[in-house]
């Protein structure tokens, strides 16, 4: 079975060190992103929506702390704020804003921060709001220019900065054009420095009208088509957090290429994850003293001399058929190149030659650069829609960066789709699906078996029919990921246990029998015979210790003392394999530390001699 | 595991005069057969199984075989017995094997190489027997023992495959291709052929027999290492108590190469020579090792850091029960994203093969789902130790069988939301019905099909490219190790392009294209590092990789206190002297200035650990004159300087210079230089002395002035 288990080994590895880099270098190289909450705590906010539905301030309180926790999950350098304006306590740097509460300044949230907001959540929440802050007047000018302090305090650079305001007043100054004037003048200098402001406005009775103040204080939309402000205010946790999850990372292509259609004719592109499996971080090693990170440091030295070795003191070498064959680095990495980074276009194809199968790795997402190559974009724009159109995909060749060996993808259009709220929930571009080589498609042996008939098929259709559920990508967290940050939670804020997860992986069982009813019985009579058990022994059940440890597996190949001994004399021990030095090991009650071959010949070198 | 079969295989190359002569103009046959020869051996060589291999020549000028008595056999030397296939025989091929001036019967041969095998595979195990045999079939060869020979190839379950300079013909009377007639015996001896392989597969017996040209083709194509599919034996659960008993194999997944490199050293290409160690330190400034003994282990939650133990850690985490493939409901395949599909690999699964049962209820299920394109979502689990996944099952439905495509999809985390501002509503990039239609035109010249609607671009059929340029490369420097690496093979060089027939199609429709939409680069001046890159075509540039991370290096330590670098500090001149030269704020050759004040400050400690710190900054100036294109405040400044070694006693700060060969900026780094590669060279090895001779005796204290005067 070594082959199914190495696949879960690499899967904890990170197989592709190709696309490990991905997201990291661009990353690193325009610094740190920056998302502050600033969130209205006046009365209005602690008022519930009919219907039950949580207060403007519960909802907010919802979405930060979803925030927070998927920030520690997937990008944990970035840096959150959480800022209360129209609140009757005061608390920032300098103190020199009235009625403004920074709750948390910009870093990394961590598990206290994470608590800290959860403890603003439902009724307890509004209580402790209440005691902490209180409501009071509002001066949003004042609150914004708190914030651009907040970003100006902040010693490390930051990339993207992103400011959004949580509210469902949409005149917070209840026509005082003095402080209206002044708040839009704060945000229109943040707006300069590279501030992006959104509005994540909230339902109010009768409707939050965004033309009365706050046109003036978002951010425009990035491009002329793009609604950009969402007219219609969120009524719901759900629309809110979508809403600010659309906005809350900031998203870069992991590269710029061109789409080269012929010679001469090439179009910029950007290349997105869109999707990425999200692994454990690795573990880190800490100082046993002062459970500070150390530096792990590699080196390289010579075995004979103990001199330390530089890159160009090595080369690579591979052995085949007992012969070494050198090379050196460069020429290992120079193997690799076949072509200049970029997707070359080879044809096209209709739609149906893309299988099922066909699939490696997660798809990229593609989608113009007009910064780079003006009138991509309308190229870009033209080839999707009639790709679409005529049901066809673009079949490219794509290398990622130099010395990157190139893959097949196809390009599939898919164009935009809205919901009603406007909100888009399909991207415009292309999704790259990487292409299978022939050495990626292994031949199997289809057993011939017989096929169920109309009734047996007639049956199970009923069966699909009851079991039948709405699938939605992102219904199902990842139950390991989210045990590992709930034992982290735990262990950082000295906690009892881990807050409970909810695997949502678990078949509901219970469920599933009670919508079946008969059905599973019915079926199984049309197609099992009465002595059939479908869950007996197909492929000989194994004992869960051989399946964990595997020591019982091999057969003992037992060797007399005498045969032992003879090897011992003529000096063939080593051509024993090491399982069978190991039991003759056991045999002779040899304990043995090691399992290499020769720790093993000792071993019994020892025991036999003396 | 079952011990991977064995194949034994004998070529048998006519090596006869005949083959040596051709057509002008054209290879020999001879030459051809070698080729195939070698490509077959060499891809044996590679692909490290526990094949064996024998070589047998016949019409060649010696005689070897045990057969040889009597004046039978003669002209047939077996070249090499059976053996796993090295890089001696590959060798031994090259240089050994040469036309011989005989003739040799080669029914005679094949004789030889039965008895060959049939000897040298007693006793042990083989899945198969084969002989290759290479021939222009020229040789006068007497038929009277085909019928024993064939008797005794089917009892010995010996297949054999002839390889020959001119096609076979299905047909049997047609005449010959190629234009050039077949002699008599030629024709005779393919009579022969046809007989016997007839006799062995009475229907595919010819598809044994290929052309030359064929068979090179074939080889070129270094074979995958053929991995036999593992079973994965589940139950497949619907509640509880509707369970199908299933079987999966992996259908779909990346393939790595099988080695990897191993580092080793660059004199003695001794792996044993280099060894990794991994040292701990703490992050101070002395940057203190640590045993490994006294570190733990801990995770990142956002800014914290948690120590986290192994034994915790194991005990704490999500644990499942065993393997499972549990259906956690159904749901219609369209609400599946094809782009959504996660992991690395797709599962194909099946019912048990001797289970009728789990069969035809295997087969309810694929047919419901498929009737009601609909998939199951399951929980699969690979095993105890495995993590749970959430994938979709979809029906597949064959001619030949039907099974469930298992394919992961993503968990909530992995999911990025991204909105990206609308193209089609976006009155600026909205195509007009021309563009359009030149579009248009451009994905009906490019349609990868033929008339026949046969696919023109089969992706999977393509062998992974990188193997195949690796083991070029690899066998390459096995037999050439001081050669550099051979170009890429042109055969694959062409898999990798579009076909010649749609390049030439789609040529015109491109032109209109290139007329509609006309396409401007952007060249940012910030980008043009990049961009350049990017769209050049010049490829001495340097590694797109490493360009980033130096660039980023540079910005990150520049970055931090950029906002109130004004000056030349002493803490760090090298970083100030960069941020300032990248800011602009004060003309070059002030900052240059600046910083030559500094190392002359420095300087004037006479101490290694000033000189150590002087090393980055005349680094640093170096390598920003060369940037910037301004050579001159450098090479003035070094040139005073070298001058001032001897005086000032300043011999040892002059030797780190040397080591580093920082010397004069030369004409091919900067225009403006008046330095040649050579001066520059020169100049540091000249000696020091001599030209202290010439120099002028400078007073030590009025020094750093003086030298600052001269910039």
């Amino acid at each position: 079975m070594a082959e199914w288990n190495a696949y879960y080994q690499n899967e904890d590895e990170d197989v592709d060190g190709e696309e490990g880099d991905e997201s990291g270098v661009n990353y690193k190289s325009t610094g740190r992103d920056s998302l502050v909450f600033l969130v209205d705590a006046s009365k209005e906010m602690f008022i519930k929506g009919e219907d039950g539905e949580p207060s403007p301030f519960d909802m907010t309180m919802q979405c930060v702390h979803s925030v927070y926790t998927t920030k520690i999950i997937s990008s944990d350098k970035d840096l959150v704020a959480l800022v209360f304006y129209g609140t009757e306590q005061s608390k920032n740097p300098r103190n020199s804003f009235k009625h403004v509460y920074v709750y948390h300044d910009l870093d990394s949230p961590g598990a206290r921060r994470v608590q800290d907001v959860d403890g603003l959540r439902g009724e307890n929440g509004a209580q402790v709001a209440d005691e902490t802050m209180g409501c009071g007047k509002t001066n949003l000018g004042e609150a914004l220019w708190c914030c651009s302090n907040l970003y100006s305090d902040f010693k490390l650079r930051l990339s993207h900065k992103r400011l959004m305001i949580f509210t469902c007043r949409d005149m917070p100054h209840r026509g005082d054009s003095e402080h209206d004037r002044q708040a839009r003048t704060k945000a229109s200098d943040l707006k300069e420095t590279g501030v992006v402001i959104d509005l994540m406005h909230l339902m109010k009775p009768g409707g939050f009208d965004v033309s009365l103040f706050f046109c003036d204080v978002v951010s425009p939309p990035e491009d002329e088509a793009e609604l950009g402000l969402q007219m219609e205010p969120c009524g719901k946790l759900e629309d809110l957090q979508k809403r600010v999850r659309a906005k809350e990372i900031k998203k870069r292509s992991m590269a710029r290429l061109n789409l080269c259609l012929g010679e001469g004719m090439n179009v910029a592109v950007g290349v997105y994850i869109t999707a990425r499996q999200a692994r454990k971080p690795n573990a880190i090693k800490l100082y046993r003293d002062n459970n500070e990170p150390v530096l792990t440091k590699t080196r390289l030295y010579h075995t004979q001399t103990g001199s330390l070795l530089l890159p160009s003191d090595t080369k690579r070498a591979q052995v085949y058929a007992s012969k070494q064959i050198v090379m050196e680095k460069d020429e290992v990495d120079v193997i690799k190149k076949f072509s200049n980074p970029g997707l070359d276009l080879i044809g096209f194809k209709p739609m149906e030659r893309l299988k099922l199968h066909h699939h490696l790795r997660s798809a990229v997402f593609i989608y113009p650069e007009e910064e780079m190559v003006t009138g991509s974009a309308c190229v870009f724009t033209a080839l999707l829609r009639r790709c679409s159109e005529r049901n066809v995909f673009a079949l490219c060749k794509y290398t990622r960066i130099r010395n990157s060996p190139p893959r097949f993808l196809a390009l599939v259009p898919q164009r935009e789709e809205v919901d009603e709220g406007q909100a888009q929930i399909a991207a415009p571009g292309f999704h790259g699906i990487f292409l299978p080589y022939a050495d990626d498609i292994r031949t199997l042996d289809a057993p011939q078996l017989p096929t169920a008939s109309d009734a047996q098929v007639e049956k199970m259709k009923e069966i699909v029919h009851k079991l039948r559920f709405k699938y939605k990508s992102d219904s199902f967290e990842n139950p390991v990921l989210q045990q590992h940050y709930r034992n982290l939670e735990a262990l950082a804020l000295d906690l009892m246990a881990p807050e409970h997860i909810e695997d949502h992986t678990m078949p509901k069982v219970k469920m599933m029998d009670q919508r079946l009813g008969s059905l599973a019985q019915e079926f199984k009579d049309l197609v099992y015979p009465a002595d059939y058990n479908p869950e007996g022994k197909t492929a000989p059940k194994r004992k869960p210790a051989e399946e964990a440890g595997g020591a019982g597996k091999k057969p003992k190949v037992e060797m007399s003392e005498d045969e032992l001994r003879g090897h011992l004399q003529k000096g063939t021990l080593g051509k024993l394999t090491v399982p069978v030095l190991k039991d003759a090991c056991k045999q002779f009650g040899v304990k043995v530390t090691g399992t290499k071959k020769q720790e093993l010949i000792d071993a019994l070198k020892a025991q036999l001699t003396k | 595991m079952a011990r991977s079969a064995k194949t034994a295989f004998v070529l048998c190359l006519d090596v006869g005069f005949s083959m040596s002569s051709s057509a002008p103009g054209q290879e020999p046959p001879f030459q051809q057969a070698k080729k195939v020869i070698q490509k077959f051996v060499q891809r044996q060589v590679f692909a490290e199984n526990k094949d064996e291999l024998g070589l047998v020549l016949f019409g060649s000028d010696n005689t070897k075989n045990d057969l040889a008595k009597d004046g039978q056999y003669q002209n047939i030397s077996v070249h090499r017995r059976l053996m796993i296939p090295d890089f001696e025989l590959l060798e031994g091929i090259q240089n050994d094997v040469h036309p011989g001036s005989q003739q040799a019967d080669w029914l005679d041969a094949l004789v030889v190489c039965m008895d060959l095998l049939q000897n040298e595979t007693l006793g042990k195990k083989y899945e198969r027997l084969n002989i290759v045999l290479l021939t222009d079939l020229n040789s006068q060869s007497s038929p009277d023992q085909l019928d024993i020979i064939m008797g005794s190839l089917k009892r010995a379950g010996i297949t054999l495959q002839f390889i020959l300079p001119f096609p076979v013909d299905g047909g049997g009377s047609s005449p010959p291709h190629g234009g050039k007639g077949l002699s008599r015996e030629q024709q005779q001896g393919l009579e022969m052929t046809k007989q016997v392989m007839m006799s062995l597969d009475e229907e595919d017996g010819l598809d044994e027999v290929y052309t030359f040209s064929d068979a090179i083709e074939k080889l070129s194509v270094f074979k995958r290492i053929e991995k036999r599919p593992m079973a994965w034996p589940c139950t497949l659960t619907i509640g509880s108590s509707l369970a199908i008993k299933i079987v999966g194999y992996k259908a779909v997944c990346e393939e790595r190469p099988r080695k990897s490199w191993s580092v080793v050293d660059a004199q003695t290409h001794q792996k044993d020579d280099v060894k990794r160690d991994v040292v701990y330190c703490l992050n101070d400034d002395e940057e203190t090792e640590v045993q490994k003994d006294d570190t733990i282990q801990g995770y990142r939650y956002g800014s914290d850091i948690v120590p986290f133990s192994k034994v915790d850690q194991d005990q704490m985490k999500y644990k499942t029960d065993g393997k499972s493939f549990a259906v956690l409901g159904f749901t219609k395949q369209s609400t599946i994203n094809r782009h959504q599909f996660m992991g690395t690999q797709v599962l194909k699964v099946f019912a048990p093969k001797d289970d009728e049962h789990a069969g035809v209820a295997l087969s309810g299920l694929i047919r419901a789902l498929d009737e009601m394109k609909m998939v199951a979502v399951v929980r699969y689990v690979y095993a105890r130790n495995g993590n749970p996944q959430v994938g979709a099952a979809f029906p597949c439905i064959k001619s030949k069988y039907e099974c469930l495509v298992y394919v992961q999809l993503p968990f909530m985390e992995d999911l990025r939301q991204y909105t990206f501002p609308s193209l089609e509503n976006n009155k600026k990039y909205t195509p007009s019905e021309d563009q359009l239609s030149a579009v248009d035109s451009l994905i009906d010249s490019m349609m990868l099909e033929d008339g026949e609607k046969n696919d023109l671009f089969k992706v999977n059929h393509i062998p992974n490219p990188q193997y195949q340029r690796l083991f070029q490369c690899l066998h390459y420097r096995a037999v050439n190790p001081s050669a550099p690496l051979p170009p890429m093979d042109p055969w694959l060089t062409a898999a990798l392009q579009r076909p010649l027939a749609v390049a030439t199609r789609c040529h015109s429709p491109l032109e209109t294209l290139k007329k509609k939409f006309p396409l401007k680069e952007v060249v940012k001046k910030k980008e043009l590092k990049t961009s350049k890159e990017l769209f050049g075509n010049s490829t001495d540039e340097p590694d797109a990789k490493k360009a980033k991370v130096d660039e980023e290096e540079d910005f990150n330590l520049a970055d931090i206190t950029e906002g109130n670098i004004t000056q030349v500090g002493s803490v760090d001149p090298a970083r100030d002297f960069r941020t300032l030269i990248r800011q602009k704020r004060l003309p070059f050759g002030e900052v240059c200035q600046q910083l030559t004040g500094r190392i002359e400050q420095l300087l004037g400690n006479k101490n290694m650990i000033y000189y150590m710190k002087c090393i980055p900054c005349i680094q640093t100036f170096r390598e920003q004159s060369v940037q910037v294109g301004n050579a001159d405040h450098y090479n003035s400044y070094i040139q005073s300087l070298k001058k001032s070694i001897p005086v000032r006693g300043l011999q040892e700060f002059w030797d780190m210079l040397v080591q580093d060969t920082l010397t004069l900026i030369n004409k091919e780094e900067v225009e403006g230089s008046t330095f040649s590669i050579h001066d520059a060279k020169q100049f540091l090895t000249a000696d020091l002395k001599k030209e202290m001779v010439e120099a002028p005796v400078v007073d030590d204290t009025g020094d750093v002035d003086d030298l600052l005067d001269m910039m």
